[in-house]
């Protein structure tokens, strides 16, 4: 009541309304919305997100336009875009740019059609069905940590047994992690086959919501399996598929801890380099806070254009 | 407007408030930094012989002071990397340990500004400035302030050997004294046994930096080096350098190179599968542990890397103080105790260093460290290294490293590899 109280009279600067209701009864009308009497539940949340998250992506692009670099405090005195020139004339930033391009891409894409592709040999009724989508989806559940480590000794040019495959095939060890040729295509099949798994799941929870009545109909017709699904089945997947790949382009753009976890410092094994490792060695190893910061603005805009056409997807969907 | 005082819950609205409150209080104040002023150093001696080092010189700090109350902490490894991190963010967030363990020279450029000044609490104090090798003492002053106190230096230019490799190859060691002796050897043992003739590790680019530096003096002698760190070097010494280190990464080093870093470089050395290995004499750490039966003069032996006798390519370990310290007259003791003879014995004996002081007895010393002391004392020349912060800042390190890791790792691009070198070091 106190509370109540004092807010009554310290809004009295309040314009008396024009129909002639006076300002307090619609103080109190706006006291007891539910806008107002919800707040402690959504406006705390909102205040800590604000702060923790929105705060933080605010700091940052304030950094980013700074010259902040080693120990001395920043200085807010003259903003510029420096910082994003130096990156799109840094050749390396190029590199990492082109790289991370091809991870999101090649892994995205292989990682769905793999996962489509397994899911639906389990739809079709294979024997030790749930057994296979155990193993299958296990890796998953691994960290990146576990994976960068299981794969180092794969690919290891000693005794890793993908070389101990390829040599007893007649051909030269090869160096999978560090010839810059392959080393990018090393790592995103390591990815592949820790992500399809989810891939999988994805497709195969669509593929169980459609109704017997489909596969029926287009045998009746006379359809082959195959055709089955290429016209019927697979273009009902859609949604699945859209939400499959956003969760696998974000993973792409952010696979840094597999490639630091590999060579276990800020500099991943050659021809891998991405915007997240080059970020973290701007930052963290180089003392290049602003030079960082404006690297990790461009990684939240790229996030945000490749979550943008889902957005768009499930607006028109109805979803949002 | 009474049931508006009451969430439905039956939870007060103001009770909740509060509650939301005290915990916001009690977040803060966990954010804030509780004052304790007890003695806090930071080192990145996290394992092996690094770690017994620290761990006999803390104990005997500990002995010496029982009054000072000091906390020590390992941080990562990895050529510094992780320690550095860490003193940067700490430095950075204005939350000073009292001391922590780094390369002086230009690699306090990092920590320019926020150093403090040792020379006369320390330097001064105890005497250290005549008892110190002049290189060290040149060296641990930066921008007219002495913030660091060495407490051992690495050699630089050796090549460890295999004897028994080098016996059936029929190579006299001490027969080496040019970079092209060294191809012809290795060329030889490629030839005519199953060793691996040069043990290598290529999976970070700093080592393969060290590794042209001393090609570079080698071929093109100590000064194109020195001109080269000072912003001044020759184009076609670099890349003849750059060729020589292409042509022994290509035909004499293991296939697993570029996974492996020096430690596990330096364990083929030991397994009997490499017949030489070139590094910091901290090798010489590792091949004594227990867990090897690898002795000095029988299993293994040592000389200069060929064409850099009588240099002593130079690396140096200190603990560098940063300023607002948090604990001032107990970091002074600490810097003092780090420069006394017992201090800088007792660490270099176990580290695979050799201390700095000029009155040391060798024979306090292990045989092998006793002539690495030795040639410190007399070489002619104690160019600093680069792969190891002495010889150029922070940022011109991290583009040399740059250099050979965008363009010389496989494929090979040596001009590339070049202009990169030369531009990282004009900045």
């Amino acid at each position: 009541m106190t509370t109540h109280d004092t807010t009554e009279t310290t809004e009295s600067a309040v314009d008396p309304s024009e129909e002639g209701i006076d300002w307090q009864t619609k103080l109190r009308y706006f006291l007891n919305s539910d806008f107002v009497r919800s707040s402690p539940y959504w406006g705390i949340p909102f205040i800590i997100m604000g702060i923790a998250v929105y705060g933080g992506i605010g700091y940052n692009l304030a950094i980013s336009f700074t010259d902040y670099a080693g120990i001395a405090r920043p200085s807010f005195s003259s903003l510029d875009l420096e910082m994003y020139r130096r990156a799109l004339a840094d050749e390396s930033f190029r590199a990492a740019a082109f790289q991370n391009f091809v991870l999101l891409v090649g892994f995205t894409s292989i990682s769905l059609g793999l996962g489509l592709f397994l899911a639906v040999l389990l739809d079709y009724g294979i024997r030790y069905k749930e057994t296979i989508q155990t193993i299958y989806l296990l890796p998953m559940a691994l960290s990146f940590v576990v994976t960068a480590q299981l794969w180092l000794w794969m690919y290891s040019p000693g005794n890793g047994v993908l070389n101990i495959f390829v040599t007893a095939l007649g051909f030269d060890s090869i160096d999978w992690l560090g010839d810059p040729r392959i080393a990018l295509a090393a790592v995103i099949f390591a990815l592949v086959w820790q992500f399809s798994g989810y891939a999988m799941v994805v497709f195969l929870a669509g593929l169980q919501s459609l109704p017997d009545d489909q596969f029926e109909a287009a045998k009746v017709d006379g359809a082959s399996t195959t055709k089955t699904y290429v016209r019927i089945i697979v273009p009902q997947l859609k949604q699945a598929s859209v939400g499959a790949a956003v969760v696998l382009m974000l993973f792409a753009l952010k696979a840094f801890d597999f490639l630091y976890a590999i060579t276990g410092n800020y500099r991943p094994p050659n021809g891998t380099d991405i915007l997240a490792t080059l970020m973290v060695r701007e930052a963290f190893q180089y003392g290049q806070w602003a030079y960082g910061a404006a690297i990790a603005t461009m990684l939240l805009l790229l996030s945000l254009a490749v979550i943008a056409p889902y957005l768009i997807f499930q607006h028109r969907q109805g979803s949002l | 407007m009474v049931e508006n005082d009451k969430l439905t819950n039956g939870l007060d609205r103001r009770t909740y408030l509060g509650g939301i409150a005290a915990g916001a209080v009690a977040g803060l104040a966990g954010c804030t930094d509780s004052e304790d002023d007890g003695l806090e150093v930071l080192h990145g001696w996290t394992g092996g012989d690094g770690a017994a080092a620290i761990e006999t010189l803390i104990e005997a700090f500990e002995e010496e002071h029982s009054d000072i109350d000091g906390t020590f902490e390992p941080v990562g490894g990895d050529g510094n990397v992780e320690l550095n991190t860490a003193v940067l963010q700490r430095l950075t967030n204005e939350n000073p340990m009292s001391s922590f363990a780094n390369w002086p020279g230009n690699n306090l450029k990092r920590y320019e500004g926020v150093l403090m000044d040792l020379e006369e609490d320390v330097w001064e104090a105890e005497g250290l400035k005549e008892d110190m090798q002049e290189r060290a003492v040149e060296l641990c002053t930066y921008n007219d302030k002495m913030p660091a106190v060495p407490i051992g230096s690495h050699r630089m230019n050796n090549l460890f050997y295999n004897t028994a490799a080098f016996d059936e190859a029929g190579i006299d060691a001490e027969s080496l004294e040019s970079m092209s002796d060294l191809m012809d050897a290795l060329e030889t043992i490629d030839q005519d046994t199953d060793y691996i003739p040069f043990a290598h590790g290529m999976r970070s680019a700093f080592l393969g930096l060290q590794t042209w530096v001393q090609i570079l003096s080698s071929q093109s002698g100590v000064d194109a080096y020195t001109d080269f760190i000072e912003g001044d070097g020759d184009r076609d010494a670099v890349i003849d350098a750059l060729e020589t280190l292409r042509e022994i990464q290509q035909n004499y080093i293991s296939d697993d190179a570029s996974s492996i870093g020096y430690t596990q470089a330096a364990q083929k050395l030991i397994a009997g599968e490499a017949a030489c290995i070139h590094g910091g004499n901290w090798q010489y750490g590792m091949y004594r542990s227990d867990d090897y039966d690898f002795e000095f003069g029988e299993d293994w032996d040592w000389i200069p890397f060929p064409g850099t006798e009588g240099t002593y390519f130079y690396h140096l370990d200190s603990f560098v103080v940063p300023d607002d310290n948090p604990s001032s007259e107990e970091t002074i003791e600490w810097q003092k105790f780090i420069g006394t003879a017992e201090a800088q014995v007792e660490f270099n004996n176990l580290k695979g260093s050799v201390p700095l002081r000029t009155d040391i007895e060798p024979d306090e010393l292990t045989d092998f460290l006793a002539m690495t002391y030795e040639d410190l004392l007399d070489s002619e020349e104690y160019p600093p290294t680069l792969a190891h912060g002495l010889a150029v800042e922070p940022k011109q390190q991290n583009d040399c490293e740059g250099a050979i890791g965008d363009h010389f790792m496989d494929p090979y691009d040596a001009d590339a590899a070049a202009d990169a070198l030369l531009d990282a070091v004009s900045k």
